[in-house]
């Protein structure tokens, strides 16, 4: 490790015109210490065209989902040689100052992921209650099958990485419903996670796309893939 | 299986060589494999089987209870069918996660050329 770690903020996004370039500016002032790199989806909009002169950019040359933009800016860090990567969104909710939080609290007591939890100060978030019910039967079932840790926010998409699970995810990562899922993975895997309390900020461009009763049809998913993790025989590793 | 009549017979018999010398040429053409060979290949070489073994094909019918041989020709087929299935399934995914993998590497070696 580094007298001073390289840290990289990963930024998926997709049609994030409206929002990227105040993001990317934001994090030149607040945290010029952290490179980024914006994973573009094959936005149909400007984004790759603002992002690029702020930031390296790398655009997909074609749409893969959440899952297989933030495994693409996984991948940029493990070849670029980074001590860690922190994923955030391209929409503006997770102040990028909030990724100091996840620092401090690796360099308290080291965990290969550090999920911002948007529930644990209760103050700074609101979501749907299919939302929070989703969330909350998906973070019981984490910490009863997977003992060594306790995580209030699975969904969060809000996550420190250190060379460990950049290892890992790099190679493996899915592809459905990534947070919750990669998180049963590592822990499978034997790596360890952790959760530091984070403040969000609202959506200020777009919607997302779990709405209605989606989150209960994600939750059954994402349930059925934590069980299979947890009953398949051998590590990822 | 006595009433299979000769007419009946040769017309499967037909379709079956017919069948499996358009098969064999694919394969050797190399648009499926050995494995898909087999794998399709049973739709002509079970009723082909029924008919030229009716006896054998009796005594299956009386060990799995069921009371017509046609039950068995349908039941074997939709076997091979699931077991092809299976294997496509596994096959589409796996291209799937190469395709996913290859369009990655792609986007980031297109961006690190650009930088340069």
């Amino acid at each position: 490790m580094r007298e001073k770690p390289k840290v990289l903020l990963i930024i998926p996004c997709f049609n994030e015109a409206g929002s990227i370039a105040a993001l990317l500016q934001e994090i030149k002032t607040g945290c010029p210490e952290y490179e980024t790199v914006v994973i573009d989806d094959g936005s149909r909009d400007n984004t790759y065209a603002i992002a690029k002169t702020l930031s390296p950019t790398v655009r997909l040359l074609k749409n893969l989902g959440i899952g297989g933009a933030v495994q693409t800016g996984i991948k940029y860090a493990a070849q670029h040689d980074f001590d860690f990567c922190a994923q955030i969104d391209g929409d503006g909710q997770h102040p990028p100052e909030e990724v100091k939080k996840l620092l401090a609290a690796w360099q308290e007591k080291p965990r290969s992921i550090l999920i911002g939890s948007r529930y644990i100060a209760h103050d700074t978030f609101r979501s749907t209650w299919t939302r929070r019910l989703g969330s909350q039967i998906i973070s019981t079932a984490l910490n009863r099958l997977f003992g060594q840790c306790r995580v209030s926010d699975p969904t969060s998409g809000m996550r420190l990485m250190d060379r460990e699970a950049i290892a890992l995810f790099a190679a493996h990562y899915p592809h459905d419903f990534p947070e919750p899922i990669s998180l049963a993975w590592a822990l499978r895997s034997g790596l360890s996670a952790g959760e530091v309390p984070v403040k969000m900020r609202a959506r200020e461009h777009g919607q997302s796309s779990i709405i209605g009763w989606k989150p209960i049809a994600y939750m059954f998913r994402v349930l059925s893939y934590i069980i299979l993790a947890r009953l398949s025989r051998s590590s990822l590793q | 299986m006595n009433e299979t009549s000769l007419e009946t017979t040769v017309l499967i018999l037909l379709f079956a060589a017919w069948y499996l010398v358009l098969m064999a040429r694919k394969t050797a053409r190399r648009q499926i494999d050995l494995y898909d060979l087999a794998m399709l290949s049973t739709v002509a070489v079970i009723p082909a089987f029924f008919v030229l073994f009716p006896d054998t094909t009796l005594a299956i019918t009386q060990i799995t209870g069921v009371a017509f041989p046609f039950v068995i020709l349908f039941g074997a087929l939709l076997a091979v069918l699931f077991l092809f299935m299976h294997r496509l399934t596994i096959k589409l995914h796996r291209l799937e996660s190469d395709n996913r993998m290859l369009i990655q590497e792609l986007s980031i070696l297109r961006q690190s050329q650009q930088q340069d």
